[in-house]
């Protein structure tokens, strides 16, 4: 029987509380292996849109690309990216986490408005 | 070297950060610290945890009692937490309405940034508000401050770990009553 993900969450919490947390979590990013808690989870997509926000809202705003459309190209590709990174990086089973529209929507108002700021504020600064 | 056309849009910006800085401070004071409010979270965060793993080792068998148990303790402990935000919540709204009252002083009717694109509906509504003139890319201090405080609100909380539970459900301070106990 295929071990579950969530079912090594009790072994891998007892090797994190070692004070050596942060090259652990690095390589956890990248680790299809590792099992994930969904509030770290979540936090991880969270700032993943948030910086994937923030850097097309300033390429965009510099190029610049002008039109709604390329609202609708942010959120297609950020949801992308995302989608990506769990689906196929973690290879998580997005069941045990809400499905996909759980992990989907984490972050993405605001990485909305982020996205929207940064675009807004680099396009009227750096052309006009 | 001139000065930007839109250099108030860094205005705009930076009152929303001070602000948002300003707030969570308050809230910190306020909320936050209380002991009241750190052990309504950890019940909640506790609860919703030993939920999940409840929920996933028993997926196949019907909801027992005991979940139904802890689901009812989740909600209540997450009216408890909301209630103890609200009575808090009002003197952080009164900062926002006069933060907001001096960013309309200083900048009502004038074009505080370009936008890239043309709003339209409720949006431009919000982008164009007492603004002169007929060009919908020209952005008002309303807009950019809404999306200043969304954002920068947001994952400013986030990162000084005041945002909410996940494991909270949103029932509000009024929640309907459960079906099962009628």
């Amino acid at each position: 029987m295929k071990e579950s993900k969530s079912s090594k969450l009790h072994v891998q919490q007892q090797h994190q509380h070692n004070g050596d947390v942060s090259p652990f979590f690095m390589g956890k990013l990248l680790d299809p292996e590792a099992s994930w808690d969904k509030d770290q989870l979540g936090d991880v997509l969270h700032w993943i849109r948030q910086v994937v926000a923030l850097i097309f809202g300033l390429l965009w705003g510099a190029i610049p690309l002008v039109g709604a459309i390329w609202i609708v190209v942010f959120l297609v590709l950020s949801s992308g990216i995302i989608y990506g990174y769990y689906a196929l990086v973690l290879k998580v089973d997005e069941e045990e986490f809400g499905g996909h529209g759980a992990l989907l929507q984490e972050g993405l108002f605001a990485s909305l408005t982020l996205f929207l700021l940064a675009w807004i504020l680099v396009y009227s600064l750096a052309h006009f | 070297m001139a000065s930007p056309r839109y250099a108030d849009s860094l205005v705009v910006l930076g009152i929303s950060i001070a602000s948002a800085f300003l707030c969570e401070g308050i809230s910190w004071i306020l909320i936050y610290r209380t002991s009241n409010y750190r052990s309504l979270r950890l019940s909640i965060d506790k609860a919703s945890k030993k939920l999940e793993t409840m929920k996933t080792t028993s997926a196949k068998k019907p909801k027992s009692k005991k979940i139904d148990r802890f689901e009812t303790s989740l909600k209540e402990s997450s009216r408890d937490l909301s209630l103890s935000k609200f009575k808090s919540g009002g003197v952080v709204a009164l900062v926002l309405i006069i933060v907001f009252g001096l960013l309309n002083s200083l900048f009502e009717g004038k074009p505080v940034a370009k936008l890239p694109f043309s709003p339209s509906g409720f949006v431009q509504k919000m982008s164009h508000r007492g603004l002169p003139g007929d060009d919908p890319t020209d952005c008002s201090m309303v807009f950019l401050y809404f999306l200043c405080s969304m954002s920068i609100r947001t994952n400013l909380q986030k990162i000084l770990g005041f945002a909410p539970p996940r494991g909270a459900p949103s029932t509000g301070l009024f929640p309907m009553p459960d079906s099962k106990t009628n």
